[in-house]
């Protein structure tokens, strides 16, 4: 059963080392610390990250980000930190999630997911409803932004259906709208370049029939990308 | 470490070094900060942007009118005094290669005896030595203070500077002066053509690696002058180009005159070898 779950972005600029001396967005970074901290509040048996990646997988739950590959000031040995420590580099958006795992001390079981950007909403349904019965008391966590094609410094080149797009998912994902989430379309997050298409649609199979209540804890766009922070837990029984 | 004054700093850390000089006759600023107002104005200025260290001088390197030693005392030392009164921690340092000079700065509250013209005083340690102040020597071949050099030839201009600048910092520790406070400088364009600054900058990377700080001096010097056939008030790409360098292959001490242009050069040194973080970094993590 699922305990509680946890949307966040996955911008590598979570990372506190990778921004420089400035913190750059400092209140993005304590949202997520506070819904992953409200994740395991509830005291879970083991946590499921569920993350857009090239594949829809299972990745070794000790595995964990590979900051290197986002550059930052050089480790004191010029080998990889994979190849020292032989933990599995994951995608960067699964390795996100792991990352704010470890920033909250979490050291239980892990089960982490990728999906594909091709997972067509079925499976992605289908694939968050398997994650959900475990037999065991699961906290999910799920890493997706919207789109990054909503402003002139965006990423993306300007597309003017990003913001419809986007308040549409940010509602649903207020308003706890399961249904609405299934019914985003791939295609059009593709263009769009909202990396979290299959992962919400993940976390909408995972809490279906159990009535959450959502929390949003940060949404905006500073730099072009939506970032959308929110926890959501169950109805109790 | 690094000691200067009352301040330690890490082997990483670059410190600028501002020229505020108390003569009306220095090639670069002609005299500008001649009128102690205009000089304690360059220093606020300087301080402001960032410098580290104030060299103040009172004899300029070329050539020109005889300036004795009561002179140059006139000129430095009551200057030092009040920077010292306005900036109690500011470490300052005085370019001078006279023993005399030197007692009367550190009285004033000097931290750092800048011997440019490479241990011409053989008594300018003991005074270094007596007031627990740092020493720069420095490398002017055998040319003596205020001349310009003549027909100079070196076997090996390196071996040449390595000789003289550890042979006095060798005995400047004998004579008591903190280790620690110690820096060696090959001094461009002292005792040295053109040709023989650019293979001192070359091969900088052989005074670094024998573990003292290596302070430079090239602020818009001839040799820079030379190399791009520019005039003083042309050559400061040239000037931080050669900054880069000497920051790269390991220098720690910087004397200049632009202290922000120098600082930003040093800030990008720092970041590309990895050892301070960008200011702020958002591209392509966003």
């Amino acid at each position: 059963m699922i305990t509680a779950a946890a949307l966040c972005p996955w911008p590598p600029l979570l990372v506190r080392e990778l921004t420089g001396a400035d913190p750059v967005l400092p209140e993005l970074r304590n949202a997520c610390a506070a819904a992953v901290t409200g994740l395991l509040s509830a005291a879970p048996e083991a946590v499921t990250v569920v993350a857009p990646g090239p594949v829809t997988a299972a990745w070794p739950g000790d595995g964990r980000l590979d900051v290197a590959a986002f550059g930052g000031l050089p480790a004191p040995s010029s080998a990889p930190a994979s190849a020292v420590s032989g933990i599995c580099s994951l995608p960067p958006a699964a390795g996100i999630g792991a990352y704010l795992l470890d920033q909250a001390g979490y050291q239980g079981p892990r089960v982490i997911w990728t999906v594909s950007q091709d997972e067509p909403p079925a499976g992605c349904r289908k694939l968050g409803a398997e994650l959900a019965v475990t037999g065991q008391r699961t906290a999910l966590l799920v890493l997706g932004d919207g789109s990054a094609r909503r402003g002139p410094k965006a990423p993306g080149a300007f597309d003017p259906r990003a913001a419809a797009f986007d308040a549409a998912v940010q509602h649903a994902v207020a308003a706890a709208d399961l249904d609405a989430l299934l019914a985003v379309d791939p295609a059009l997050a593709r263009d769009l370049m909202a990396t979290g298409r299959p992962a919400w649609q993940v976390l909408a199979g995972a809490l279906g029939g159990t009535e959450p209540a959502a929390t949003v804890r940060y949404a905006d766009d500073p730099f072009g990308v939506l970032y959308l922070v929110a926890s959501l837990v169950p109805a109790p029984h | 470490m690094l000691h200067l004054g009352a301040r330690t700093y890490p082997p990483e850390q670059r410190l600028i070094m501002a020229i505020v000089n108390r003569t009306p006759d220095s090639f670069y600023d002609k005299g500008a900060t001649w009128d102690e107002a205009a000089a304690m104005d360059r220093v606020h200025e300087v301080v402001a942007a960032g410098a580290d260290i104030l060299d103040i001088g009172g004899v300029a390197a070329a050539p020109g009118a005889p300036v004795d030693v009561a002179e140059e005392i006139r000129r430095t030392v009551p200057f030092v005094a009040t920077v010292r009164a306005a900036y109690p921690d500011l470490v300052i340092s005085v370019d001078t290669w006279r023993h005399e000079v030197a007692r009367a700065a550190c009285q004033a509250g000097a931290d750092l005896l800048n011997d440019t013209w490479g241990g011409q005083d053989p008594e300018l340690p003991g005074v270094a030595a007596a007031f627990r102040a740092g020493l720069v020597c420095a490398h002017a071949g055998q040319q003596a203070p205020r001349t310009r050099p003549f027909r100079v030839a070196y076997d090996d201009v390196l071996a040449d500077v390595l000789e003289r600048t550890l042979g006095q910092a060798a005995r400047a520790v004998a004579a008591g002066v903190d280790p620690a406070r110690i820096l060696i400088d090959a001094a461009h364009d002292f005792g040295k053509n053109t040709w023989q600054s650019l293979e001192v900058t070359r091969r900088l990377g052989e005074m670094t690696s024998t573990g003292w700080p290596v302070l430079v001096s090239l602020s818009n010097k001839d040799f820079i002058g030379e190399t791009l056939d520019r005039p003083p008030g042309g050559r400061l790409t040239g000037t931080l180009a050669t900054t880069a360098i000497c920051a790269w292959l390991g220098a720690r001490v910087f004397r200049v005159h632009q202290i922000q242009e120098t600082r930003d050069v040093l800030r990008m040194v720092s970041a590309i070898k990895g050892e301070q973080p960008p200011a702020r970094t958002v591209r392509g993590l966003a």
